[in-house]
């Protein structure tokens, strides 16, 4: 490293990091979603706010660099002339590779702790997906309120097998819960996407999806269909799912049990194969 | 190969001309036909009664076979379908009431769920149907077995669905089970709708062909 | 096989001195594959194995396709040696002169280069009236402008006419013309290959094309089933046209292997190989090892449509997830074929236009490779939602992420080059820091993708989608056109007007911007992929996105008014070095001749070794001329 390098390396460095210090600063102030309506969202959220904080500096860097060599290091005189023959530096290569890698690591290791984590267990070690077979309803799910959500086309329905597996239109759950998704479907892929609960979930036809959520706190939450199922996709919206209190969703179950008087519901089961079972007639 | 010649400008410049006149062309033709095709709309008549509006609707096995509302020249003569078209035009905060002529047999629902009508007015709708004798019936229902639905009328946002009855076998040629139901719109705003029904015959599931194309089996139902 | 010379020298085969004499072209091509076509459907019709008739439409577009090469002339030589008449090693095409010689099938890599950049800017074209049709829909949230089940068949063809433009569109025109130049040969090693490879192209985007006429498919270009089996038969241009396009990439792949391998002139070691080489060399071999699979799962689900198996149908024994994996397991490999050459693009044109050496070629020829490899074991990242597996996430997380490792490699080498350079900021230099920009916000956000947890709530969303388009369109895209800015005097013998050329990359720069990242905000705003129609208060967040993405396709209209103009109407031939760079393709003459070396060069030097007094050129072209014999850049021979 010699003078001018010296120079122009001090520079960039005292830019990068006045500039980080205020691009961490303005991160920071997002909000970013999904929120806290549940410990999963929390978690989701805390994970996004910190890959931002991550990323803008080195955002900031890249940028700052790019800009800084097109003005710096521009041809200047009306004959090209050629710049210094560098064709490496090896300590410079190793620590940039062993940077990233650090990065990499601390990244993998958040995540992975976040999934195995078992109050934020979302995701990791909890799927029972089966493939054409009935699915296991689980093990350790005595505790958890089960619903199962059953994709269609083109709109989510949720059984309560707890509550008889009544049925309904629209997802109800209540407050302070461990709850236990069964996302299926009765035709192709959808995925249940609960926005501010922060679950999202494959319905496969013929597999029971598994996914945990912990509602934290109560509010409407919007269920929406995150893969491509066809014409109505786009309208596969339903914003009116709610996390209530305990008491309003015992009231609302049971309004539910009501009116599901006289529907022949199939009895409940992880997966179904609904007539006709390949080609309609 | 290219050399330093004499320009000669026209003929290329009439090549790019001809060349984008046709890509043009071909562009048009592919949206007016395909892009921008879209079903009419039909708007709702008032009622007699209240500030209601009326909608008369058919529901045919093959839109060749409509009585109600003849289709001519569809590309599908032979998919099932909503008659006369599936886009409709309500006005916001009254009463809408819907007569459907179904004419098309049972195929049975997927999720039973939609067996049970839902969101209308009394929770229950109107049906003069033929028994399994072949002898007219009618009354109010407000759930009817999963197996005999020969279609369905859903609109999820509103959270009103309606279950079609399927023709009896022994009913005569040519007739039709009447539904009637009534349902109160709220606040402006374009909504969707569609059968629950499997009916898109020799496609996975029945969910193919005039369940997943605009225009037969599902809709629009603009609320203004 | 080895055959011996039949044309010139004693002949060791007794052949006939009677030849194919029908004429063979493009027009004989299209004939033969309307009467293809009808076969084809007559015979799949008269199985009466599918009532949805899908038997007739794919027979119809196989036949097709394999008549429209029989047509433009793949079918003489073998039917010639299998007659024994006496056969020409070169096609008719390249008798032929002028712009009639475009349209015929030449065994020149030099014109197929050509050939392969107008079908790719024209599929381009097609692609980008796509989007700007999704994007008028998307003005409204309802109603729709454009029907829901028109607007998923735009939003499919949309994207499958782009991946068949990203996976062809840097190895088919710049691999096919610049390889063999840059490694000193005067053919590619299979050139009937190479011709296969892009007159498979023309055939794919045309069945494309046609699928509205069958009413479209509402599938997406993941084509994931049971979705896909329940469209209409547009869905029979999806199978064959990927197919097709599956097939010159492992056709592609196979000889661009091979050329750099084996073609390489005297002194061209592996590590004086261009990194735009390495670049083709390493997405070649991803090419040949994933299209494969693609076109396997593909044929399977021809067969669910017509044969009536259940490969994929979960009720009848099947699983979706199988067609999930075979599609990803080819197409995350896929991604790379697309980013790999635009990395070796930039790579190529940073240091020449820095003046300066690349800086760490040994460890930017790693990161590619380490790409390379790191590409096979990611694929399941696509389907964390997907319910399988669940024990495995933390893996593909891990190998997901690792893959910012040689990526960070590639940006290291570039600052490297760019450090106290002497930047001679031409149009291609403005695309390549473009590029730089645009792919590091991808990057970047490909990291918020790659987390499980965070990819819950951006799984599938508008997230994901901004993610690919920076990386694609405002990655590959722009080393794509930085290349077509950078060697179009060498292909077509006319500077690209270079006024134009700035304002372009200003507007196109500004307009990208503009239109992709609001994106992620729609995404994180719970605005999934593919949807006809969005939230009333994401209205104003749309309006803006298509407007811009409007002005977009303006600057793309721009760019392809400065090609036509320079090409055809402006009448000065590029001086031969129009750049003053070093490596070898500029030390030929412009228009190049039919024959790229008359004497097999001997490479000296390296192509970046610049503010060295005493380098050596890169290579002696008048080096010695008895290497023919050795293989080397000999006459194309049958292959």
């Amino acid at each position: 490293m010699n003078r001018t390098d010296r120079t122009h390396a001090l520079r960039l460095l005292v830019a990068w990091a006045v500039l980080s210090v205020i691009g961490v600063f303005i991160a920071l102030q997002v909000h970013l979603p999904p929120g806290d309506q549940s410990t999963q969202s929390v978690d989701e959220t805390s994970l996004l706010d910190l890959m931002l904080v991550i990323s803008t500096p080195v955002f900031i860097g890249v940028v700052l660099f790019i800009l800084y060599s097109a003005f710096a290091f521009r041809q200047t005189g009306a004959v090209l002339e050629d710049g210094p023959p560098n064709h490496g530096n090896f300590r410079l290569q190793v620590a940039w590779v062993a940077i990233t890698a650090v990065i990499v690591l601390l990244l993998a290791v958040i995540g992975i702790s976040g999934l195995s984590n078992s109050a934020a267990a979302t995701t990791f070690a909890s799927s029972q997906a089966t493939l054409g077979t009935v699915g296991s309803a689980g093990t350790a799910s005595g505790h958890r309120l089960q619903v199962q959500v059953i994709g269609q086309q083109w709109w989510f329905t949720y059984r309560y097998p707890d509550f008889g597996g009544v049925e309904s239109a629209h997802l109800m759950l209540p407050v302070d819960t461990n709850i236990e998704f069964h996302v299926t479907s009765t035709d192709v892929l959808h995925s249940f996407w609960a926005y501010q609960l922060g679950v999202k979930a494959d319905a496969n036809p013929g597999v029971d999806n598994i996914t945990y959520v912990s509602t934290v706190n109560t509010g409407s939450f919007e269920v929406r269909c995150a893969e491509l199922c066809g014409i109505w996709h786009g309208h596969m919206a339903d914003p009116n799912g709610q996390v209530v209190s305990q008491a309003d969703f015992a009231t609302w179950i049971a309004q539910v049990q009501k009116d599901d008087v006289g529907i022949s519901l199939p009895p409940y089961s992880p997966i179904y194969f609904p007539h006709p079972p390949v080609k309609g007639s | 190969m290219v050399v330093d010649r004499t320009p000669r400008v026209g003929g290329r410049l009439a090549i790019v001309v001809l060349g984008l006149a046709a890509l043009l062309a071909l562009l048009t033709g592919f949206l007016v036909t395909f892009v921008f095709h879209f079903p009419t709309t039909l708007t709702a008549q008032p009622t007699t009664v209240g500030n209601g509006v009326s909608i008369h609707l058919e529901t045919v096995a093959a839109v060749q076979d409509a009585i109600a509302f003849p289709r001519p020249n569809d590309p599908h003569p032979d998919w099932v379908s909503y008659l006369p078209t599936t886009i409709f035009k309500v006005p916001a905060n009254s009463v809408v009431t819907i007569s459907i002529d179904q004419e098309d047999g049972a195929s049975g629902l997927r999720n039973p769920y939609w067996s049970k009508a839902q969101g209308i007015i009394g929770g229950s709708f109107h049906m003069s149907y033929f028994d399994d004798n072949g002898a007219p019936q009618a009354g109010d229902f407000s759930v009817i077995d999963p197996t005999t639905l020969a279609h369905s009328f859903g609109i999820p946002d509103l959270g009103v669905f309606v279950p079609l009855q399927g023709i009896a076998d022994a009913a005569p040629a040519g007739s039709h089970n009447e539904i009637t139901f009534s349902f109160k719109t709220g606040k402006a705003g374009i909504f969707r709708w569609q059968c629950f029904v499997p009916c898109g015959a020799g496609s996975i599931y029945g969910n193919g062909n005039a369940m997943s194309t605009f225009g037969y089996m599902s809709g629009l139902l603009v609320v203004q | 096989m080895a055959i011996a010379p039949i044309v010139d020298g004693p002949s060791i085969i007794q052949s006939s001195e009677r030849r194919i004499v029908v004429p063979t072209n493009i027009l004989t091509g299209i004939v033969l594959a309307v009467f293809g076509y009808w076969v084809g459907e007559q015979l799949g019709n008269s199985f009466l194995l599918n009532d949805a008739q899908n038997t007739g439409v794919l027979l119809g577009y196989s036949f097709a396709s394999i008549m429209f090469l029989v047509g433009v002339g793949f079918a003489n030589y073998p039917l010639a040696r299998l007659f024994g008449w006496r056969v020409t090693p070169q096609p008719a095409g390249d008798d032929h002169t002028g712009a009639w010689r475009y349209l015929n099938l030449s065994l020149d890599h030099k014109v197929i280069g050509v050939q392969y950049l107008v079908a790719m800017l024209m599929a381009m074209l097609f692609g980008g009236i796509g989007a700007m049709l999704i994007r008028t829909s998307l003005l409204v949230p309802d109603p729709p402008i454009v029907a829901p089940d028109k607007y998923l068949t735009l939003v499919s063809m949309h994207s499958v006419m782009m991946i068949f433009v990203a996976s062809a569109a840097i190895v088919g025109p710049f691999g096919n013309f610049f390889v063999p130049l840059m490694i000193g040969t005067n053919r590619m090693a299979f050139p009937r290959l190479e011709a296969l490879s892009f007159w498979l192209v023309p055939p794919a985007i045309v069945i494309l094309l046609a699928a509205p006429i069958f009413g479209g498919f509402q599938t997406g270009w993941t084509g994931y089933t049971p979705l896909s089996e329940q469209a209409d038969q547009g869905f029979d241009s999806y199978i064959v046209g990927f197919t097709l396009i599956g097939l010159a990439l492992v056709v592609s792949g196979v000889n661009m292997l091979t050329t750099v391998i084996r073609l390489r002139a005297p002194g061209m070691t592996w590590i004086r190989l261009p990194i735009f080489v390495w670049g083709v060399f390493s997405a070649s071999i991803l090419g040949t090892f994933a299209a494969p699979i693609l076109a396997a799962a593909l044929i399977m689900q021809g067969f669910d449509r017509t044969l009536n198996t259940t490969f994929f149908i979960s009720s009848a024994g099947g699983s979706p997830y199988l067609w999930e994996n075979l599609f990803w397991f080819f197409g995350h490999p896929e991604v790379y074929i697309f980013i790999l050459p635009a990395f070796g693009i930039i790579l190529e044109l940073l240091p020449h236009f820095a003046r300066k050496p690349l800086w760490g070629y040994r460890t930017a020829v790693v990161g590619l490779l380490g790409v390379t490899l790191l590409s096979w074991f990611v694929w399941q990242h696509h389907l964390f939602m997907s319910g399988i597996a669940p024990a495995l996430r933390p893996f593909f997380m891990f190998s997901t992420e690792m893959i910012s490792i040689p990526t960070g490699i590639v940006f290291l080498v570039a600052f490297g080059t760019l450090w106290r350079a002497r930047i001679s900021m031409s149009v291609p230099m403005l695309f390549c820091l473009g590029f730089l920009f645009n792919f590091l916000i991808g990057g970047l956000s490909g990291v918020f993708l790659s987390d499980v947890p965070s990819d819950v709530t951006l799984h599938g969303s508008y997230f994901s989608m901004a993610h690919f388009h920076f990386t694609i369109v405002g990655g590959e895209i722009f080393a794509i056109i930085a290349a077509i800015y950078y060697w179009f005097p060498k292909m077509t013998g006319r500077m690209l007007n270079q006024t134009l050329g700035k304002i372009h990359f200003w507007w196109m720069m500004i307009a990208f911007n503009m239109a992709f990242m609001p994106l992620f905000a729609a995404g994180l705003l719970d605005m999934p992929r593919r949807v006809s129609t969005y939230a009333v208060d994401l209205q104003t967040l749309n309006d803006w996105v298509s407007i811009w993405a409007f002005i977009l396709f303006a600057s793309m209209l721009f760019f392809a008014f400065n090609v036509i103009w320079s090409w055809f109407f402006t009448f000065k031939v590029a001086p031969a070095n129009p750049w003053q760079v070093r490596s070898i393709e500029w030390m030929l003459p412009t228009p190049l001749g039919r024959r790229n070396f008359e004497k097999i060069p001997v490479f000296t030097g390296s192509p970046y070794d610049y503010g060295n007094p005493g380098a050596k050129p890169v290579a002696d072209l008048g080096g010695p001329s008895d290497l023919g014999r050795r293989g080397f850049g000999a006459e194309p021979v049958p292959s």
